[in-house]
């Protein structure tokens, strides 16, 4: 007698049948949910998580390849962070399936570090680290209770000219830093460039509610703070604080700076498409700001110093690199930190980015920039302005809600709804009750 | 038990021995269902709902008791948390910025969805006529609805630009000068709604031109034949018979409105000021941004509250009203 089979009629061959497809199925499915669950297969493997720019993705991938062969048994995947950073960063965490390695800018560190959603990477980074970093810097990662980021590459804002309205106006431009426009120099030719393009004086580089901080340094020209010295304490209300308020509120009032170009303002870089187009002589923005120019108007524009006033202060930009808490392999880990920070790859990824370099000893020509290496090097000068007591207060616990309340209170006291010293009273009190909850 | 009685029972269901169908190896039909048989057909519906219920519970039911449970807490992350009875209820009642964000969200949609559902009512009257062109102008109307939120925010912010946007150089170029759109606390809402109400009115064209076409034909002509002028057959026959299709719509805008994150987000982060913070942005600030979960999930819950208060009363009113007819 044949053998009676699957599906031909024969009802126990047919239950048999479709139990041993369930069978099947089933050992598929779990093998393949086992596959899936990263069950160890003896190679260490490592998530490091970037920013979505290309150029940077590479350069993180180059480097952790190299890191790879010096360390047979690991591998490194690069990743992208997607979406709004804290809403992605604290899901993941809550799943405890964040990367590795985060790459974090200085405004979204404080939280993190006090939470204990980073590791401490004292210890793992080499103590010459710490010399090759100014105070400021190193202290985006260096807290009371350990370091818990190293920064690798900073951005700032300087200041981009209009050749064709700088030669109409016949004034001088900065050479040094010492020679930066003062305020009042600064409206002053402003207002020649209103003139000159018929639309507006300059731009400022924000982009986004979330980039309000960058509106900052203009407190600390001014001799004013955000937080006061314990770095906790609110103090916009102070006459230096105030008086940077009244400073930045007559670029509007005085028609010098687009009512479209506010923090708050959607539609994105908005100062440096005014500048792109002509329809700004100036504008204070970041080295972001070369590609786009370079592109829409190459050769017509040059740089000098950010301005200045009582004190010196640039924009504090960049990123930290920082391990977290999900981590399996948190020692090694830290070693791949410890290597993209080294002196060779910071020099490495800002030369084929067009960062500026986090450590002190790299100057432009160290890193060898392909374009407009005098540029680079005024924003690599520049960073040397960007004062403590602000890297502290950003780089806080509390900062991304404070920052909230900076955008909030600067859009107000620009569109005229509140005096700057109604703004600095009711910022302050703002800001207090995010530090006293 | 069936209203129909027994014949109508699933398969399988059926009382024992009343089946009498041959099965495959027993040719003499002597097999009949057994109590195996009939527990399993009485498993089968469960089996039919179980996925959509495993999905249902996963995603919906377990993190609604997740934030009810999260409300009561204080957090900043997801995951940990000291529970703090009603803390966060009682902050909500001296909280000025969520009364700004109620406020902004009833004029938001107050804006909205009564505009969407009249201009998109008057679209699908339009349409619904045999027109030249009527598919294509259909697919028109329609095509803001599938847009993603955020690319229509990203378009809209450059359209509405006061410097460089395509609206003020149309204005300009009629001679009536420009307006501030999105950088006036006083026309940044009015802006949203525009956009808003541009990308929700296909939506409704589609569902009211479903419904128009399935209002007979004969009962207009019948009116008509009784004198009724156009504007009487509308009002009197045509409106009637479309409100439930009307509460259905202005349910699901609602919930739309309520629900308007993205195009806000992108277009103006909710200012300038607090002109344009609506609820549910205020929700996800305070969750993200302030790393406040505990407080973000009661403000979540405030908001489905909300829906569940208007979305009975509206159910009510259309009960009334169709009793009344």
């Amino acid at each position: 007698m044949p053998t009676p089979v699957a599906g031909t009629g024969n009802p126990v061959a047919r239950r048999l049948s479709r139990r041993s497809f369930l069978a099947v199925a089933g050992i598929s499915v779990a093998g393949a949910l086992a596959a899936c669950s990263g069950a160890p297969t003896g190679t260490k493997h490592l998530r490091l998580s970037s920013w979505n720019i290309p150029l940077d993705l590479e350069s993180y991938q180059a480097i952790a390849d190299e890191f790879v062969a010096a360390h047979p048994g690991t591998s490194v995947a690069v990743e992208v962070t997607t979406g709004q950073f804290h809403q992605w960063f604290i899901t993941r965490l809550a799943a405890d399936l964040a990367p590795d390695i985060i790459r974090i800018t200085p405004q979204q560190i404080g939280r993190y570090a006090a939470n204990g959603s980073l590791v401490d990477l004292t210890g793992a980074v080499p103590a010459a680290y710490q010399d090759d970093w100014s105070e400021p810097f190193w202290a985006i990662g260096a807290k009371e209770d350990g370091l818990f980021g190293v920064f690798q590459h900073t951005d700032n804002f300087i200041t981009y000219y209009d050749r064709r309205v700088i030669e109409q106006i016949g004034v001088d431009v900065p050479q040094s830093l010492d020679e930066a426009w003062h305020w009042d120099e600064f409206l002053e030719i402003a207002r020649e460039a209103q003139r000159l393009t018929g639309r507006y004086g300059f731009g400022y580089g924000w982009g986004g509610p979330e980039t309000a901080y960058r509106w900052m340094p203009l407190v600390y020209q001014n001799g004013g703070a955000f937080l006061g010295e314990d770095g906790m304490t609110p103090s916009m209300d102070t006459p230096e604080a105030v008086g940077a308020l009244d400073f930045g509120g007559r670029w509007y009032a005085d028609g010098l700076v687009s009512p479209a170009n506010m923090s708050k303002s959607g539609g994105g870089a908005v100062g440096r498409d005014l500048f792109a187009t002509g329809q700004t002589g100036l504008l204070l923005d970041n080295p972001e700001a070369i590609a786009a120019l370079d592109e829409a108007r190459p050769d017509e524009w040059g740089t000098t110093y950010m301005i200045r006033n009582d004190g010196e202060a640039s924009d504090l930009g960049g990123n930290a690199l920082a391990v977290t808490r999900s981590s399996k392999h948190p020692e090694l880990a830290a070693e791949l930190v410890a290597f993209v920070t080294s002196r060779t790859n910071v020099a490495e990824f800002c030369r084929r980015g067009n960062w500026l370099p986090a450590r002190s000893s790299l100057d432009a020509a160290d890193i060898g920039y392909q374009r407009h290496e005098s540029t680079m090097q005024q924003f690599i000068d520049q960073a040397s302005t960007i004062p403590l007591s602000m890297v502290r207060a950003q780089s806080g616990p509390y900062f991304s809600s404070l920052n909230s309340v900076f955008a909030d209170y600067l859009d107000l006291c620009f569109l005229g709804e509140l005096t700057p010293g109604e703004c600095g009273t009711q910022m302050t009190e703002a800001m207090r009750s995010v530090t006293t909850r | 038990m069936s209203p129909h009685g027994e014949t109508l029972t699933a398969a399988g269901t059926a009382p024992a021995g009343t089946t009498t169908d041959a099965v495959p190896g027993d040719p003499a039909g002597t097999r009949t269902d057994g109590p195996a048989r009939r527990r399993r057909g009485r498993w089968a519906p469960y089996l039919f709902v179980g996925p959509a219920g495993l999905l249902f519970l996963a995603f919906s039911l377990v993190p609604i008791v997740i934030a009810v449970a999260l409300s009561f807490q204080d957090t900043a992350t997801l995951g940990e948390g000291s529970w703090v009875g009603a803390d966060n209820y009682r902050t909500m009642l001296s909280d000025p910025l969520l009364r700004t964000a109620l406020l902004n969200t009833v004029v938001f949609t107050v804006g909205t969805v009564p505009t969407a559902m009249a201009i998109g009512l008057a679209l699908a009257v339009a349409l619904n006529r045999p027109l030249p062109g009527r598919g294509v102008l259909r697919a028109l109307f329609f095509v803001p609805m599938v847009a993603a939120g955020v690319v229509v925010g990203v378009i809209m912010s450059w359209i509405f630009n006061p410097d460089y946007g395509v609206a003020n150089n149309a204005l300009r170029a009629l001679g009536l000068g420009g307006l501030p759109w999105l950088t006036s606390p006083r026309t940044a809402m009015v802006t949203l709604v525009l956009v808003v109400v541009w990308t929700r009115i296909g939506f409704c064209m589609v569902i009211y031109l479903g419904a128009l076409q399935s209002i007979p034909s004969e009962l207009r002509e019948a009116a008509a034949i009784d004198g009724a002028s156009r504007w009487q057959r509308f009002r009197r026959l045509t409106v009637p018979m479309l409100a439930p299709t009307t509460s259905i719509l202005l349910i699901l805008n609602v919930v739309f409105s309520l629900q308007a994150f993205d195009v806000i987000y992108v277009m103006t982060g909710g200012g300038p000021g607090f002109s344009t913070t609506v609820l549910i942005q205020y929700v996800f600030r305070s969750a993200f941004a302030d790393a406040r979960m505990g407080y973000a999930a009661a403000l979540g819950l405030l908001l489905v509250l909300i829906l569940l208060v208007f979305t009975l009363l509206r159910q009510r009113a259309t009960k009334k009203a169709e009793e009344l007819l």
